[in-house]
């Protein structure tokens, strides 16, 4: 750096530049609207093996876990983004399991690599087999991790269906010396009530409060709003209920409903819109409009298959 | 037109890494070369002489002022095509010949193909390269590179010649080799600005000289001016003293100094008359081989002028 | 325009007399033989190895010549001070940048063109040994669209060049290069900063990746490697369009590569 010279200006050219990285811009867009990366059928994954990639990283193992662990996210987030149609998710698995070898104690990589493992089609690969296998792993390699065996009893309560197994799991995990206390008594009630609602609330919202990645505490925020709007359907049911036993009928509209109940307006569900009535049965259930749509199954939490 | 004019032309470096202060390398260097002079720019180093060069040459950027040669700003290309430029310390490109590096700025100026060829090879001959000019540049010893260098300053035959330091760092047959060209070039009505720390050849070769001392011109004038005509004494080279005679001589003269056996030189003041003294040796058998008169010289005006300018610098010299 | 030829030339002379292009074609050339040896160790996959190693090898070696080379461009001459002596020739410090980097430009298409004919030599022989082997294959041994890739990579080498040249005109070489490779590896994951958006869900985060993707060299969609390999048709658009863009965004780095070598102070 020089104080103040006489030297030939250079704004011409800082025009031009400016001229040129905008008609470049528009070539890229113009480009883009037609093109996707190419994913090759079964893209070779040159490092298969844990251990070999373990070795050839040298000593930057937890900086190449990052690597990889973005490329996890990248390639994720890659796939939803295509088709339907063209989703692959065949590498996800390989990627997490890598990634997981070069530094085991990656615990994002467990807990989020099994929730998107699990997300069902065409969200996810759906498949709960390698969810649980890597949590185990998680577990195997650090006993002490309770989050791990909360998050396997977590996949059979929401997408497997299998109550003994979550109730089971859970336990183990308030077993863990360190565990959170509110675990020995989810066990209990699942094991007594299986597919409670208030479990489900409790581990969604355990979810949302985790606070890593926005798109979980999205999803997390999105079946919240699943469980309350089920809830305001059973509530709603109750009125419409009360409405046949008094009328010998049930509603034939909401606006004959919410007289009846003198509510203020017709009943919203969390996404603000209104529930569906059907005038025959009495029942009270989501609009196939709603962005909460499809509901878990009615009042039982059961995931889809 | 002169051939190269200065106004106030000024360089101000920040120097430093955190409290970065202004350093000022060049300080209002007002100056007027005429065509056909031949230039001294002379001063220790850090006056700003090479700063003035680059300047010159738009290698760098003046702070303020501004500079013009042949009558066009500083910088013009058209104006290249006229001169000629020698820095120091050259260094061209060592995995080439010296035939091919000048064959590249040949081309460079523009010089029909057909006498490219021709006008590389006798400007080789000129500087004295012969058989080496086959040879990559690489192999090139520090006097053979200074004459690929003042061979490529002048191998456009340019107006105006501007050389820096042209003779660092040269055995005193490639500083004659230096003085013999620039001659040449003087007698062919080019004007030449140089640079330079070696004072003797600048007396006998420039026209004019200025002194730079700290960023500015102290003093600047033709040769002649400076220097004194004042005598300062005379010095005698006689033989055929005999120990006799040179131990009379010995308190009555300035200096004197053995050569071989019975040879001598005598330093006598201004005061003396040489005259005198010539004919008390011839009364007593000795023989005067000269008689020189000795004067200021520019070296000796020049530390006067830095002394002026920075007392505690000259101290230390 | 004599000028920048003549700078040109002098570029393309040193890197004729240069060791670095030579070995690094050796090693290409080296590389695609020891392909063929690998081949015949992996049953069903020989064609498929030796094509991505091929690609690969070009891909790689041209980004050395190129980076290394380009680095050297103007530091090793300001460093040397050998620019002294050229700038005060008739010729401008534009057409000085804009030589310098036709010179390597030609480089590396003569660099490229001797790795793309062993290439082909290997295939030849490929070909001709083992002849049934293009027949489970995607694409045929000698494919001609393999040019259409090494064309891209050729592409993307302009654009690393013209980053290379850019960053040489004001940095030591150990930075140069540091940053030039640095903006290479970027580059390449340019195009996932657009698949972070389904994931990462802070508008601020966003708005930076979507500015990112754009300011930044895209150099992701060069690559056509896995395409050509698995004989998926790569479209004249994208091609043109990508051709398009690298010339556009050379032209923004060589014009501020202008910008500032225009106003140095070589002291």
């Amino acid at each position: 750096m020089t104080a103040g010279r006489i030297a030939p200006s250079n704004g011409l050219l800082y025009l031009a530049m400016a001229a040129l990285l905008v008609l470049a811009v528009v070539a890229q867009a113009v480009r883009d609207r037609g093109w996707q990366p190419y994913e090759p059928p079964s893209d070779v994954m040159w490092i298969q093996s844990g251990p070999l990639a373990d070795r050839l990283a040298l000593s930057f193992d937890n900086l190449t876990a990052d690597l990889y662990w973005m490329r996890v996210v990248v390639y994720y987030g890659g796939q939803r983004r295509s088709a339907v149609a063209a989703r692959n998710y065949d590498q996800l698995f390989p990627l997490l399991d890598l990634v997981t070898s070069l530094d085991p104690q990656f615990r994002i990589a467990y807990r989020f690599g099994s929730i998107f493992l699990a997300e069902p089609p065409p969200g996810g690969p759906g498949r709960v087999d390698q969810a649980i296998q890597l949590l185990e792993k998680g577990l195997e390699r650090d006993p002490k991790r309770w989050e791990y065996a909360l998050d396997i009893g977590f996949v059979y309560y929401w997408w497997v269906g299998d109550y003994a197994k979550a109730a089971e799991w859970f336990r183990r995990a308030g077993d863990i010396p360190g565990a959170a206390e509110w675990l020995a008594p989810l066990a209990a009630v699942t094991l007594a009530e299986g597919g409670n609602r208030e479990s489900s609330r409790r581990l969604w919202t355990e979810l949302r409060d985790r606070g890593d990645l926005d798109w979980i505490k999205r999803t997390a925020s999105h079946r919240l709003q699943q469980l309350d709007a089920m809830d305001a359907i059973d509530e709603l049911n109750h009125s419409t209920q009360r409405f046949a036993a008094r009328h010998g009928r049930p509603p034939a509209d909401w606006r004959e409903l919410a007289a009846a109940e003198r509510w203020r307006g017709i009943p919203l569900d969390p996404s603000a819109e209104p529930f569906v009535l059907d005038p025959q049965t009495g029942r009270v259930g989501l609009s196939p409009k709603s962005g909460l749509w499809p509901l878990p199954d009615g009042s039982s939490v059961r995931a889809r298959p | 037109m002169a051939a190269i004019e200065t106004e106030n032309l000024t360089k101000d470096y920040l120097v430093g890494f955190w409290r970065r202060k202004p350093y000022r390398a060049l300080d209002s260097l007002t100056l007027t070369v005429e065509s056909g002079e031949v230039f001294g720019f002379l001063g220790p180093n850090g006056a700003g002489k090479s700063t003035t060069l680059k300047l010159l040459m738009q290698l760098i950027y003046p702070s303020s002022g501004s500079a013009r040669i042949l009558g066009k700003p500083v910088g013009d290309v058209e104006v290249r095509r006229r001169i000629g430029f020698l820095a120091e310390n050259p260094y061209y490109y060592d995995y080439l010949t010296a035939e091919e590096v000048l064959t590249y700025f040949a081309r460079l100026f523009g010089l029909p193909a057909a006498d490219v060829a021709r006008r590389v090879s006798s400007i080789l001959d000129d500087v004295g390269i012969g058989a080496e000019r086959r040879m990559k540049l690489r192999s090139f010893s520090k006097g053979m590179l200074q004459r690929v260098g003042l061979a490529q300053a002048l191998i456009n035959d340019p107006e105006i010649v501007f050389l820096d330091e042209p003779m660092s760092g040269l055995d005193p047959l490639g500083r004659r080799h230096v003085r013999d060209v620039i001659l040449r070039l003087r007698a062919r009505g080019a004007t030449v600005f140089f640079s330079s720390h070696i004072l003797s050849d600048a007396e006998t070769l420039c026209s004019r000289v200025g002194i730079m001392a700290q960023g500015r011109m102290v003093a600047s004038g033709r040769v002649s001016e400076m220097v004194a005509f004042d005598l300062k004494g005379w010095e005698l080279t006689v033989s055929k003293v005999s120990d006799g005679l040179r131990d009379a001589l010995e308190p009555r003269v300035q200096a004197i100094h053995s050569l071989t056996h019975g040879r001598y030189t005598i330093q006598i003041g201004a005061d003396h008359k040489p005259e005198e003294l010539m004919t008390e040796l011839a009364a007593r058998g000795a023989s005067v081989e000269s008689l020189n008169p000795l004067r200021d010289t520019l070296e000796d005006y020049f530390v006067k002028q830095i002394a002026a300018a920075n007392p505690r610098e000259t101290a230390r010299l | 325009m004599r000028a920048i030829l003549l700078v040109a030339g002098a570029v393309f002379r040193e890197s004729v007399r240069d060791r670095v292009p030579y070995s690094m074609v050796l090693f290409a050339v080296l590389l695609m033989a020891a392909s063929y040896l690998i081949s015949q160790m992996t049953a069903g996959q020989d064609l498929k190895i030796i094509k991505d190693l091929g690609l690969a090898s070009i891909a790689v070696f041209g980004l050395l010549i190129a980076v290394f080379i380009g680095i050297g461009l103007v530091s090793k001459e300001v460093e040397r001070k050998s620019v002294y002596a050229l700038l005060s020739k008739p010729i401008s410090r534009p057409q000085f940048i804009l030589g310098k980097f036709l010179g390597l430009v030609l480089t590396l298409v003569v660099n490229i063109g001797a790795m793309t004919a062993a290439f082909y030599a290997v295939l030849l022989y490929m070909n001709i040994v083992n002849p049934n082997l293009q027949i489970a294959a995607p694409a045929p041994s000698l494919d001609p669209r393999l040019l259409i890739a090494i064309g891209l990579i050729l592409a993307e080498l302009m654009v690393v060049t013209a980053v290379a040249l850019f960053f040489s005109t004001f940095s030591s070489p150990l930075l140069a290069t540091v940053l030039t490779l640095g903006l290479w590896v970027a580059g390449h994951f340019n195009a996932d900063l657009r698949n972070f958006e389904s994931v990462i869900d802070n508008p601020a985060a966003a708005w930076i990746a979507l500015v990112a993707y754009y300011a930044l060299p895209n150099l992701a969609p060069f690559d056509v490697k896995a395409e050509v390999v698995h004989g998926v048709p790569v479209t004249l658009r994208h091609v043109g369009l990508t051709l398009t863009y690298a010339v556009l965004y050379t032209g923004v780095l060589l014009t501020a590569a202008i910008a500032v070598f225009r106003r140095r102070d070589f002291k």
